[in-house]
């Protein structure tokens, strides 16, 4: 017994088995963990190794160089960039996406493994670093105090870091921006060369001071004593009474140097709407619920918000889950719209309440599904599977639709409902099956792409895959079992008469009045079907031609009501001048875009190559902000536009040498143009990047170029005397280290309070070092105890340092990088940029490359059109074997191209660029467009075997199909309205692919009911009839028939 | 009215239904798939391992004097390829609804 007469005969199992997987989908949707994309990790390992005291080039070359050649050698590495900076080598090696980061880090470590013995014996041990999605933080708040600012940190990590990492999810909580607390003995040289004292002596003592040590257990009487000798400071007081033996008499350390405990000097500094401030970042777990995580944080603040002083304000900066809940809330609006709008469309076209709740029920039945499918495979709610859901819900009633209409057809033919569910849909499974194949057959290679885009795409192919299928089973089994409950057998007579004011009769009225003048024009076009074919190729290649018009991009931006601004400066100037600068851009800021909400801005660098400086350029010269502005719903301009106009307030400040305003989250999501210029000679490269860019700077569209390799330092040389260095018994390296402890500190020791460690730091007070005669004039201790001043050893010279050094695949290179501004696409950009280069000369040894996100989007779309491809030929191989036939496919895929016009139409009339989500609505065009083909051509070729002649078949087969062909493409369009329509959080993903899809299908269908007809009608005229016929010819036997001779009277002339 | 019983071999399905066609006999009755065995050295029709064939039957109802006329065409047909094997037989119909 096949499926569907099962489920006729058994309504309440049938009934059963639905209501179970409705029950487990919702159960499953529940459970279901909400983020904003799937679950990825970015493919990159990052080598960073330290050698203190190698400059750039050093580094490049002893450390960079040698970490690359064992690098190289690592299996599915996509490519290999290095950037040496003074001190530090930081390799990081890009990855196929979707590669097994554990076994590649394993492969890493054993290439660096392998690298050691060539690098140089005193260098660190590199580390290896994994960057994940889970990094980045999902809240960022910043935190203004008054009073109690130079406390901030500490308040801030007992009461607030604490709590935050006990919620679960939360991966880590840290402030940033804040000054550390840090003891300072500032010494006096004149003091210290007065007790004949040297700095590392003074350090040395304090070290030696600062100690706790065991000695041991003594045994006395019955106890065990352990014996302890008990030095470490108790507070920072402690520091200042050292006693120091000068010449057998004893010194307190406070008589020579000033003892402070305070907070570090500023060299990173953070201003939160100009106020003294600094930011708290919260990460998660990567698999856990970004949403979850965030309200549990935000609540844990809320409680430790009472124990805090009132001074201590809290804002928001980033919410990630703010805008993740916006964009679902967005998205389930629309899948709720598109729900609707499929029922009113079932609605019209049958007229009936019964059958279009027949028909809505598939709906549900089919979307949840999807959910069981997430939950079994650990996806997530996000973006991704929402948009797929709301692609599906115009396509699972399209089966629904062909079923129901046929068993309608029996029962008003007067079959019993029980038997016309059987009959009806026995007749059309087959042919249900086949259009869900080929649906399949064009979804199912987006599950096979990879990289990136399989990431994102992969979810997308398997839901409307499954929801598809669903949607078929539910239509031979649910569908005739509710119609064999539903459907009324209806008295004839009552029928025809109707009631003249029910909808039913209406629409029935205006449905047959668009049948009649269907068929005229059908009958029409297959009169003058040269004509018509003719007119729609030139249509066609017209629209071709159109393509120049129309903009690409990689993957549409988001608007996420966040800017990120970059201003550089005059190398070496000082944070105080910067400081200055960031304020004035501030203020004018403030005045001029009425949208901002919070600035944090900060200034400064940090004196150690931190993480932190990895992604986020600063140094003295450099500010950076945070630029929050109002919520989409509350302003005007995009935030895009905002950026636009930030730019044009950098530009009008002098002083800044340099800027970049990115508007992604934390500038993940870049969509540059990046000219690479590759070449050994650091002069000639930099001059030709700063030509490239004043000749780029004309094209329009091209904003915040930027060269990547930084000018070079400024710097104070020492050049010492090695005679003179011999003569007095000292090394570079001895007076290196003198120099550097006067300098930057002696920093051995720390100072321990209430579990945490602060830096002891020993050096000159800083009016004793902030002159070039002060170096000069510094004192240091001969190999034979005698005092030297430094002049003497050597030459202070004013002098540049080499820039860090940029490297990809073992190659010396820069990047010159440029934003297309609001309104400019990618495409054109690297279009404009490449005609820029071509017209320079470009030196021999250089070569230059076109690369950034431009480059991805390349690689993506020459991957779309290759799954373009795959899709067009496994949907023929699909139809060839439903027909039968080699021809059939052809004529029905014709409708395919007109497809591609609507899209280009589309894409055109509302200003949407062509970006990897558009195209993948067109390639979802091809399985949607030929749906139409194959109702249409499967009727005529049923026509036609009931011999009607091959005009007549055809007018009669497009006349009886117009309805259920309009209904399908009017259910996937409507379906898609909302989408193509949103303008609210997160809108901008999947905008275009509602437009392109809309623009498609109304093109196509209207081309389809023509250009099929009249390409089959043209093709089909030696056919299977005349076949036939040739084939009646063979039998002999009947050759001497004649019939108006040999039959009765009776028989003939009938 | 005579009734014309025609028995034939699986393969002369299309042959008969054209003949029937060109003699413009418009209803008809057919046994797509019965077994059977001729008189006269015909071979055994059972769809079985030893004897895989199968015959085909068409029943149809004519007036008297078109029997000779489907008499006449079933002896030229089967003398196509009388291995094939193809017989009619008539009889009366007494009564019709």
């Amino acid at each position: 017994m096949s499926i569907f007469s099962s489920a006729v005969e058994k309504p309440i199992s049938t009934l059963m088995v639905f209501v179970a997987i409705v029950v487990i989908g919702i159960y499953s949707y529940i459970t279901l963990p909400v983020d904003q994309y799937p679950k990825m990790d970015p493919p990159y390992i990052t080598v960073m190794a330290t050698y203190p005291g190698a400059n750039a080039t050093d580094i490049e070359q002893n450390v960079t160089k040698q970490l690359e050649n064992q690098l190289n050698s690592v299996d599915d590495l996509k490519e290999m960039t290095s950037k040496s900076y003074d001190n530090l080598s930081v390799v990081t090696l890009e990855f196929e996406w979707g590669v097994n980061l554990d076994n590649a880090s394993n492969d890493v470590r054993d290439a660096v493994d392998k690298s050691m013995s060539s690098l140089p014996d005193d260098i660190d041990r590199p580390t290896i670093m994994r960057i994940s999605t889970s990094m980045m933080p999902i809240l960022v708040y910043a935190v203004t105090a008054e009073q109690s600012y130079s406390g901030l940190y500490k308040i801030l990590d007992d009461k607030v870091v604490m709590r935050l990492n006990r919620v679960d999810g939360v991966a880590s909580a840290y402030v940033s921006g804040i000054a550390e607390r840090v003891v300072y003995v500032d010494l006096d040289p004149n003091k210290l060369d007065a007790y004949n004292l040297s700095l590392s002596q003074i350090g040395n003592s304090i070290l030696a001071e600062n100690m706790d040590i065991s000695a041991g257990s003594i045994k006395v009487g019955l106890e065990d004593y352990s014996l302890r000798i008990e030095g470490e400071f108790d507070e920072s007081e402690d520091i200042k009474n050292i006693a120091l033996n000068v010449g057998g008499k004893t010194l307190k350390l406070k008589d020579i140097a000033l003892v402070r405990d305070t907070l570090k000097d500023i060299t990173l500094e953070t201003k939160v709407n100009r106020r003294e401030g600094c930011v708290l970042l919260v990460t998660k777990q990567s698999d856990a619920n970004a949403v979850q995580v965030a309200s549990d944080s935000r609540a844990e603040i809320q409680k430790a918000l009472e124990e805090l002083p009132t001074d201590i304000k809290f804002q928001m900066i980033t919410d990630n889950s703010d805008f993740i809940i916006k964009a679902m809330n967005n998205l389930k609006e629309t899948l709720f719209y598109a729900l609707l709008f499929v029922v009113i469309v079932v609605f019209i076209f049958l007229g009936r309440w019964r059958s279009t709740f027949v028909i809505a029920l598939t709906i549900p039945i089919s979307l949840v599904v999807a959910f069981i499918y997430l939950a079994v495979t650990d996806g997530s709610l996000n973006t991704i599977t929402l948009m797929s859901l709301s692609i599906a819900i115009g396509m699972v009633v399209d089966d629904a639709i062909v079923v129901l209409e046929n068993v309608t057809k029996h029962v008003d033919r007067g079959s019993r409902p029980k038997e016309a569910a059987k009959y009806g849909t026995n007749e059309v499974w087959t042919s249900v099956i086949v259009t869900t194949l080929v649906t399949i057959a064009v979804f199912f290679p987006l599950t096979m792409l990879p990289g990136i885009m399989g990431i994102f795409f992969k979810p997308l192919g398997w839901i409307i895959c499954i929801c598809v299928s669903t949607s078929t089973l539910t239509a031979i089994s649910l569908t005739p079992m509710l119609c064999s409950q539903f459907l009324k057998l209806r008295d004839a007579e009552e029928e025809t008469k109707g009631n003249k004011f029910s909808f039913y009769f209406w629409s029935q009225k205006w449905l047959h009045k668009m049948d009649n003048f269907y068929e005229r024009v059908i009958r029409w076009v297959l009169r003058h079907k040269a004509v018509t074919i003719i007119s729609m190729m030139l249509l066609f290649f017209a629209s071709l031609l159109l393509t120049k018009y129309l903009h690409t991009e990689f993957f549409p931006q988001n608007d996420m009501s966040n800017l990120s601004v970059y201003a550089k400066m005059q190398q070496g100037q000082r944070v105080e001048k910067t400081r200055e600068i960031a304020m004035k851009v501030d203020s004018v800021m403030r005045a001029r875009i009425p949208e901002i909400r919070i600035i944090t801005a900060s200034y400064g660098s940090e004196e150690t190559a931190s993480f932190a400086s990895m992604m986020s350029t600063t140094g003295n010269n450099v500010f950076n902000m945070r630029v929050r502005v109002l919520e989409i719903k509350d302003r005007d301009r995009s935030v895009f536009a905002i950026a636009d106009e930030v730019r044009g307030i950098l530009q009008e400040f002098p002083e800044i040498l340099d800027y970049n305003v990115k508007t992604g989250q934390n500038g993940t999501t870049g969509n540059t143009v990046d000219v690479e210029v590759f070449g050994h000679d650091f002069q000639q490269t930099s001059n030709f990047a700063v030509k490239l860019k004043a000749a780029l700077a004309d094209v329009p569209g091209a904003e915040d170029i930027l060269i990547s390799r930084g000018d070079d330092n400024v710097e104070l040389q020492l050049y010492l005397d090695r005679e003179k260095l011999a003569r007095h018994g000292l090394t570079t390296s001895g007076v290196g280290s003198l120099v550097r402890n006067y300098v930057y500190g002696y920093r051995q020791s720390k100072f321990k309070e209430d579990g945490e460690e602060y830096d002891i730091i020993v050096r000159l007070e800083e009016k004793y070092r902030s002159h070039m005669s002060d170096v000069e004039n510094m004192l240091i201790t001969d190999g034979y105890g005698k005092k030297v001043r430094l002049k003497e050893l050597g030459d202070l010279r004013e002098g540049y340092s080499p820039p860090s050094i940029e490297r990809k695949s073992k190659q010396r290179m820069l990047t010159v990088s440029i934003t297309p501004a609001d309104g400019y696409a990618m495409g054109d950009i690297a279009e404009a940029a490449q005609a820029v280069i071509n017209q320079m000369d470009v030196p021999q040894e250089l070569s230059i490359y076109i690369g950034g996100s431009y480059e991805d989007q390349q690689e993506s779309f020459a991957g779309l059109a290759m799954l373009i491809v795959l899709s067009l030929l496994l949907v023929y191989l699909v139809m060839a074997a439903e027909f039968e036939s080699f021809l059939m496919p052809g004529i029905i895929m014709l409708a395919i191209p007109f497809a591609f016009t609507g899209v280009i139409l589309a894409l055109i009339i509302t200003q949407v660029n062509l970006s990897v989500v558009a195209a993948l609505g067109a390639l979802m065009l091809i399985g949607i467009v030929t749906k139409n083909g194959i109702v249409l051509i499967d009727y005529i070729n049923l026509m036609r075997e009931r011999g009607y002649r091959l005009t007549e078949a055809v007018a009669l087969s497009c006349r009886s199909r117009l309805r259920p062909v309009l209904m399908t493409s009017l259910t996937t369009m409507l379906g898609m309205l909302p989408m193509a329509l949103s303008t609210s959080e997160g809108a901008e993903t999947w905008q275009p692919m509602g437009v392109a899809v809309i623009g498609g299908m109304v093109f196509s269908t209207i081309i389809t009911m023509l250009i099929v007809p009249a390409v089959y009608a043209a093709t089909a005229k030696s056919g299977d009839r005349d076949k036939k016929k040739s084939e009646q010819k063979q039998y002999r036997f009947m050759k001497d028939f004649d019939p108006e001779r040999d039959l009765p009277e009776h028989k003939k002339n009938k | 009215m005579k009734a014309v019983f025609i028995v034939y071999n699986q393969a002369l399905t299309e042959r008969v239904a054209y003949m029937l066609e060109q003699l413009r006999i418009k209803g008809w009755t057919q046994f797509p798939l019965v077994y059977g065995q001729g008189t006269n050295g015909g071979e055994p029709r059972m769809g079985t391992h030893a004897w895989p064939e199968m015959n085909s039957s068409t029943l149809t109802i004519v007036e008297d004097d078109m029997v000779d006329l489907v008499l006449k065409y079933v002896d030229k047909l089967d003398h196509v390829n009388q291995e094939n094997g193809l017989r009619a037989f008539v009889w009366n119909i007494d009564k019709m609804y």
